[in-house]
């Protein structure tokens, strides 16, 4: 406290430097607390992606007659920020049974989010004219998921699937809304 | 236009419409009457850490969830799962305390410069509003994790308002929301905290800051007055190498503690050491000296004394003169409350170091508190942090082993070996275990506090007038030890020094069971040729499925038999069938058989 004790009288470069030490001080504070800020706010882009298979059980491979889809719920684990929950819908996929195989997609309209819904040719048994349709923006596909009108800028999402013990499993995963390429969420 | 000359006239554009120029020249060239001082700093800082507190907090409020469900899982997310989560929190925690210290050093300069006086006794009022509004956001804060010691100090603190005659009732379930803990205490005391306090507070502090600027700073006694600087630069360099300082003591604690500590979920069923934060100290350790009716006078009268003193100090100090000599009375009172609360502080600290009961609840504690967040780090159930946390086999375990079995038995710091009617259990199990009650099965440890005394002679040594005893020999006890222990592994891998290690002493030790020990025990059954029917079953003894059938019903034949409940066997083991589920039976009696041989 020395220096309190003297009258001031500070030659202009001390007034200077005093008062870019202060600036500087106190910008230096500010981003020392900024930073750590930031990465808090922006700790969701960083978000590690789950990846890896992650299979779910669905219905017995029985249950789906053939030319025909049929829409399943996926029942399974989630993480909801820090809540684990077991047993949850997590959503649901269409299955289309054709020549012997089983193909799924996600029920998910890459468009803009809405559920798809199956619309079932003039004959029963056949999936000669049997689309999928999504009722908001009018974009439909048809049962290889390919896009046929309507905005969408893709067609329907293909999940892998595989039949093991009579039962038909799905790799459920989750995709990037409204893009022109097929691109996994985390 | 040069550059320059653009710069100016973007400038003069902004100045013309707002007067954002002059605004800062009204806020840096403040003139300070004899000039900057160190002794000046502690405002600005509190201010400054209010700013950090408020930045750090709205960044919490965007990742907590006010409920018993998820307060405590959402600040374990933010601590552990978040990135910069725990920096954040530990800014902020630790900001909390800085405030609180800072509070005391600006008040004790503020006091003894005499800068309460005539015409700044307002100010020094908003000052006392400004304390009493930071320790309302200290308690209404320390409880919103929902942890242990938060819950606990927190209960303490309402419970005393309670205390208070005619109002405490209402006032408390203002408080609480109700007549007890439950998520409504927890919405309100959020909304105290992130809405009302922050309102009041800021409100408050601009108040001061304007009457502050109004008035002035007050020199000490004899400065030099006709010297003057501006708050800019000279002031506020002071006050940004103070902010540096507190600044890196805040960061450098909340990394000590990787953030914050926390605590296990709150438990209301719990035997916790509750303590407040170590600022309050002083009155939880008044709180001891006051007992039954003057119990007022430790929790509302003194500390109210205190307040009142604080509030009358402009009052009662109406002197013309600063210097502080000329002050020593009213500001003696002062100085004893800072001394109280010091020692009051000391003796709290002291008395808790040397308090070997508090020291192992601690510890239990912190066991508790590691295991909570071991168990958060796979994912915390919707029931909330306090069901995953019941479930845990390990939880779970020593909680029915404390509410059912340790009235009697004695097993690690469980139960008390001074009140025991049981046998003590470490080490059940072991070959230790045999041996010993080879040797001496009326010991206290074993069953010499039960009705069995005097049921089973020593294997080992003979009593004098006993001419027909042929003692046990040393290897054959070891065998029958090694035997016996192998059927409780259950499984698990023996110690590297057991006996039971050698297959050959094992079977040895089968043979005499076999053949000596079923004269009074059942081995697979058989046995007994007395009929005395109280020696238990030897085969998989020590197992989890022997301490299973064992607590469910110590008369099944399975371990004990019939004379087991005999209205003779006074204290006998009770059947707990009625009482324990059967899941709970499992858990306990893994519990028991791991914790034994730990």
């Amino acid at each position: 406290m020395a220096d309190d004790d003297r009258p001031e009288d500070p030659g202009v470069g001390r007034r200077g430097l005093v008062s870019w030490l202060a600036c500087g001080g106190a910008a230096a504070l500010g981003v020392a607390l900024g930073a750590p800020a930031v990465v808090f706010v922006t700790s969701p882009l960083r978000d590690a992606k789950t990846g890896g298979a992650r299979w779910i059980k669905t219905i017995p491979e029985s249950a789906l007659a053939a030319n025909a889809a049929r829409k399943v719920t996926i029942v399974g684990e989630e993480r909801d920020a820090w809540t684990v929950r077991k047993d949850v819908e997590l959503g649901s996929v269409w299955l289309v049974r054709r020549q012997g195989a089983v193909v799924a997609f996600s029920a998910v309209c890459p468009h803009l989010g809405c559920a798809v819904a199956h619309e079932a040719g003039p004959s029963p048994g056949s999936l000669d004219g049997a689309r999928f349709a999504c009722p908001c923006h009018t974009s439909a596909f048809d049962m290889d998921g390919k896009r046929r009108e309507g905005p969408a800028p893709r067609g329907l999402d293909e999940l892998a699937t595989k039949i093991e013990g009579g039962f038909v499993w799905v790799d459920f995963r989750r995709f990037r809304i409204g893009v022109t390429e097929k691109a996994e969420l985390g | 236009m040069s550059l320059r000359a653009r710069i100016d006239a973007l400038a003069d554009f902004v100045e013309t419409r707002t007067g954002a120029k002059r605004l800062l020249s009204h806020a840096l060239d403040e003139p300070i009457a004899g000039g900057a001082r160190w002794a000046y700093v502690f405002g600005s800082m509190l201010t400054a850490v209010f700013g950090l507190q408020a930045v750090t907090g709205l960044l919490l409020m965007s990742a907590y969830s006010p409920s018993t469900q998820t307060a405590w899982a959402s600040v374990h997310h933010v601590t552990y799962v978040t990135q910069g989560g725990w920096l954040v929190r530990g800014l902020h925690h630790f900001g909390a305390q800085a405030m609180i210290v800072l509070l005391g050093m600006h008040l004790f300069q503020v006091a003894l410069f005499g800068a309460y006086k005539r015409p700044r006794e307002v100010n020094w009022w908003f000052g006392l509003l400004l304390l009493g509004a930071t320790l309302a956001f200290s308690l209404t804060g320390y409880l919103l994790p929902w942890d242990q010691k938060g819950y606990w100090a927190t209960r303490v603190a309402t419970n005393i308002a309670g205390t208070i005659p005619v109002v405490g009732a209402s006032q408390q379930a203002l408080i609480q929301g109700g007549s007890d803990y439950s998520s409504l205490t927890l919405t309100r005391f959020y909304a105290l905290h992130v809405g009302v306090l922050p309102a009041a507070l800021i409100g408050a502090l601009v108040a001061h800051i304007a009457l502050f600027r109004k008035h002035g700073v007050t020199p000490p006694h004899g400065a030099d007055l006709t010297r003057k600087d501006l708050f800019f630069p000279r002031q506020l360099w002071k006050d940004v190498q103070a902010a540096i300082v507190v600044f890196g003591v805040i960061v450098y604690f909340a990394f000590r503690h990787h953030g914050a500590p926390l605590d296990a979920p709150a438990d209301p069923a719990s035997d916790y050491p509750a303590r407040p934060e170590w600022y309050f100290l002083s009155l939880f350790e008044l709180l001891k000296y006051f007992h039954g009716p003057l119990e007022l006078l430790g929790t509302v009268v003194l500390p109210g004394l205190a307040g009142a003193y604080l509030f009358l100090l402009p009052l009662l100090d109406r002197k013309e003169s600063l210097r502080a000599r000329d002050r020593v009375l009213p500001l003696l009172p002062l100085f004893g409350l800072g001394v109280a609360v010091v020692v009051l502080t000391v003796m709290a600290l002291r008395h808790d170091a040397r308090d070997e009961k508090f020291q192992a609840a601690r510890r239990r504690a912190d066991l508790s508190a590691a295991k909570a967040l071991a168990l958060a780090a796979k994912g915390i159930p919707p029931e909330g942090p306090l069901a995953m946390m019941k479930a845990d086999p390990e939880v779970l375990g020593e909680a029915l082993f404390t509410k059912h079995c340790q009235g009697c038995h004695v097993l690690g710091d469980l139960g008390s070996r001074e009140e025991a009617s049981a046998p003590v259990l470490d080490g059940w199990g072991s070959e230790a275990w045999v041996l010993s009650m080879l040797d001496d099965p009326d010991h206290d440890a074993r069953f010499g506090r039960t009705p069995y005394k005097g049921m089973m002679p020593s294997m080992t040594r003979c009593k004098p007038d006993d001419a027909s005893c042929k003692p046990m020999k040393p290897e054959d006890a070891r065998s029958v030890a090694a035997f016996l222990a192998a059927g409780a592994d259950d499984g698990a891998p023996p110690p590297t020094d057991a006996v039971r290690r050698d297959a050959a002493r094992v079977r040895s030790g089968e043979a005499i069971v076999k053949t000596r020990c079923t004269t009074c025990h059942l081995y697979k059954g058989e046995g007994d040729d007395g009929g005395e029917g109280t020696a238990p079953e030897l085969s998989g003894w020590g197992s989890r499925a022997w301490i299973r059938a064992q607590v469910m019903n110590p008369a099944s034949k399975a371990t004990y038999r019939e004379k087991a409940l005999a209205p003779g066997m006074k204290k006998y083991m009770p059947a707990f069938e009625g009482e324990l589920k059967p899941a709970e039976a499992d858990v306990l009696a893994a519990w028991v058989h791991q914790r034994a041989r730990r």
